[in-house]
């Protein structure tokens, strides 16, 4: 950080002989505005650079603000400040670390000099990306973008396809999964077609609208003869994605991964997370055009993936840090793990009894269900179960494919369900 | 932007508005002080974030009396919809009409027009904030439990002050009103609602604020005891809880001890009242079994009156156990 000998404003800002005067008196009087105005705006300007959402009408709002409070008061201004410019409680580190460094409290010699804001500005310019350019990485869709239309009609009838769809994940040569990877998002999009045009088409009401049933009721002179209906509105699930990507659970994660992200359009909002002996959150990592860069990439950031396990532990963490903000009756979680937990089952149980309290729905999918003569015996596995609403398996493409029908929304009945479907050995098989 | 400063104008700034807040009873520091005057003065919204319990509602009220006028409180919930927000037709008193112009020879459009006017229109919180006869303060509540639909609603009334009823017309507010949002954050409020507002965080009081806080409010309690239930609200916000007690438990908390003559903190004491503190029945047990005794070994262990600060306090919590 370049530190120019003009990077910290004399006190009281608007003050443009404070250099002269030392220490300038701090009595209640207010001044008439001087170099105010500019240096709100720069001071804005870095605000900005910091990822603050501060434009044009903060700043105007700023100078209001300021000639309501006594501006030589540091404390009264940096409050009056931080009210306009900060708008959640993550930016308020920010502005008082930017304040804290903008406007000095020691008077710098040069005071007089603050008139030429734009030259006091760029030398500073911090190494951070611009918030123009995270605008234009969230704005980026990649699964619109990436949508090859011509083969769309293609899939279900490809006959190499059906075979692939019922292979194990694993079972794939290296070569192979790329081939697979664009087959799971053409699937997944026609499931986000289907999914989203049964919203729309639901008929029959289940409240009746008095509105309009008045107003129909005045051709029969007042007698609501004829009931109309309307109907609630269906509201898409939002999905949190916790995906264990401890050593074999890696592959089926990395599909999964993809899969949901490409039904993200039809889901609603989708945050992920993966998972190992700790947690990290990838939604934004994840937010990229092409998912197997951005799954490359998520994979640097986590510390420790493909090492050993501490499922509890993680959702634990998931919790605390996520849970009140993530989840609600609406949210859907999709677990992806084998359930080997090598920490403490205590912790995983208190973590599954949270969850389940909280979301709307708990599906756990465990790809060791596809092989044969699997059954759910592993510590981990066993006390999580009686927490899922769904247990089913995302070990092929044809189970991937059924869990369109768990995604539709929340459960309706509350008590917990085993329902184990795509082949797994408990729940027999299916069609 | 309309008048809305009808009532502001007399209005003394910040340490008037500290002034009225003690004399409620609702000690303030001078952050709230400062964000509260701005609102008023710039008339926009104040958004104002903090966890359960920490008195963001209180702050609405006491405005609303601090500006000598009407509190409108809007409580949102999942679900909430214009109808129960804005405004709703009176149907019980609109079909009682239509009966009683059966016989008449009125045209139609005429008595739908009738029907469809003023004296039939119920107006709910919104509509009435905006056609109040003086700037009410209007409190939207937990707005972070309406849906996402609604927030943009919401959004679109703060920002002109209007709404359309379409059998009636446009409504525009005469007197603007002053708005307080509140949220406990259990969702992320968009970034357009978030600009439209000046922005509050409310944090659990500091030990010492927290202490005249009770004194205050429960006036009769002994210094000593004071001391230990705020060193122990202090410490149990500190282990992992799913529901961390708030302001209002401290509060109750007092009155219960008091009301059973302690004068000071001990496992019976505690064990008899620990369901003023924990609403949940899981953190009552972690309390019990875990907590409590550390706890109120952390809060013995500091002594006689000396040296009860939050700095100390909070490098005590450190060391409490973590896990659960």
């Amino acid at each position: 950080m370049a530190g120019p000998p003009n990077e910290s404003r004399p006190w009281p800002p608007n003050s443009p002989r404070a250099a002269d005067a030392g220490r300038t008196p701090r009595a209640g009087r207010r001044v008439r505005p001087g170099n105010l105005p500019a240096n709100v705006t720069l001071f804005a300007r870095r605000l900005r650079r910091r990822g603050l959402r501060v434009g044009p009408s903060e700043i105007g709002d700023a100078l209001r603000a300021l000639t309501a409070v006594d501006v030589s008061d540091r404390e009264e201004v940096r409050l009056a400040l931080r009210t306009v410019f900060a708008s959640s409680l993550g930016e308020l580190p920010v502005f008082d670390e930017e304040f804290a460094r903008f406007w000095n409290e020691p008077i710098v010699s040069d005071a007089p000099a603050q008139s030429e804001p734009e030259e006091g500005e760029d030398p500073e310019g911090e190494p951070s990306p611009g918030a123009e350019e995270r605008t234009e990485m969230s704005v980026a869709d990649w699964s619109g973008e990436e949508a090859a239309p011509d083969e769309e009609q293609s899939v279900p009838a490809y006959s190499p396809a059906e075979l692939r769809a019922r292979k194990d994940f694993s079972a794939f040569s290296a070569d192979d999964l790329d081939a697979i990877s664009e087959l799971i998002l053409l699937i997944a999009r026609r499931i986000a077609t289907r999914l989203s045009r049964r919203m729309r088409s639901a008929k029959r009401g289940t409240l009746v609208d008095l509105r309009r049933t008045m107003r129909r009721s005045l051709q029969f002179g007042g007698d609501p003869v004829q009931l109309l209906w309307r109907r609630r509105k269906i509201r898409k699930a939002k999905l949190v994605l916790l995906c264990d990507v401890s050593g074999s659970m890696d592959i089926y994660s990395r599909f999964l991964v993809q899969f949901i992200y490409a039904l993200q359009d039809a889901v609603g909002r989708v945050e992920s997370f993966l998972f190992s002996t700790s947690l990290t959150r990838v939604t934004d990592a994840l937010d990229q055009r092409d998912i197997r860069r951005a799954l490359a990439e998520a994979s640097r950031q986590v510390p420790d993936w493909s090492g050993g396990t501490k499922i509890g532990a993680s959702l634990r963490t998931f919790n605390e840090i996520w849970g009140r903000r993530l989840l609600d009756p609406r949210t859907i979680v999709v677990i992806c793990s084998d359930g080997w937990d090598t920490g403490d089952l205590e912790i995983l149980v208190d973590a599954m009894r949270d969850l389940r309290a909280r979301a709307g729905k708990v599906i756990w999918l465990n790809p060791l269900l596809g092989s044969p003569g699997y059954e759910p015996v592993t510590q981990g596995m066993s006390a999580a179960l009686p927490f899922v609403d769904v247990f089913a398996s995302a070990h092929n493409i044809n189970s991937l494919r059924e869990l369109e029908r768990h995604l539709r929304g929340p459960r309706r009945n509350r008590p917990p369900r085993l329902d184990v479907g795509a082949g797994g050995r408990l729940g027999g098989q299916r069609r | 932007m309309a008048s809305g400063s009808d009532r502001s104008a007399g209005f003394g700034g910040i340490p008037q508005i500290v002034e009225i807040l003690n004399s409620q009873g609702y000690i303030a520091d001078r952050e709230l002080a400062t964000s509260v005057h701005l609102s008023i003065v710039l008339n926009k919204p104040l958004l104002i974030e903090g966890e359960a319990g920490v008195g963001k509602t209180e702050v609405a009220k006491v405005m609303a009396r601090a500006l000598d006028t009407e509190l409108i409180r809007l409580q949102c919930y999942e679900g909430l919809d214009v109808h129960t927000a804005l405004y709703e037709w009176n149907y019980q008193r609109q079909m009682l009409r239509i009966k009683l112009e059966e016989m008449s020879d009125r045209p139609v459009e005429e008595k739908e027009h009738e029907i469809f006017s003023e004296p039939f229109l119920l107006k709910r919180p919104l509509l009435q904030a905006i056609t109040a006869d003086h700037s009410p303060v209007l409190l939207i509540d937990e707005v972070d439990r309406a849906d996402e639909e609604f927030e943009a609603f919401l959004l679109e009334v703060l920002s002109d002050f209007q709404v359309s009823i379409p059998e009636i017309g446009t409504i525009r507010a005469r007197h603007v009103p002053y708005v307080v949002l509140t949220s406990n954050r259990t969702r992320e409020l968009s970034d357009a609602l978030r600009r439209r507002c000046l922005y509050l965080w409310i944090d659990y009081p500091p030990f010492e604020k927290e202490l005249t806080i009770v004194h205050t409010k429960v006036p009769q309690i002994n210094d000593r005891l004071a001391n230990q239930i705020c060193a122990f609200m202090q410490l149990i916000r500190a282990v992992p809880l799913s529901k961390v007690p708030g302001v209002a438990e401290t509060l109750d908390w007092s009155a219960a001890l008091f009301a059973l003559h302690r004068d000071h903190l001990d496992p019976q004491a505690i064990e008899e009242t620990l369901g003023c503190l924990c609403k949940d029945q899981e953190d009552l047990v972690r309390v019990r079994t875990q907590y409590m005794g550390p706890i109120l070994d952390t809060v013995n262990g500091m002594g006689a009156s000396d040296g009860w600060t939050s700095e100390r306090i909070a490098s005590l919590a450190a060391q409490l156990p973590k896990g659960r």
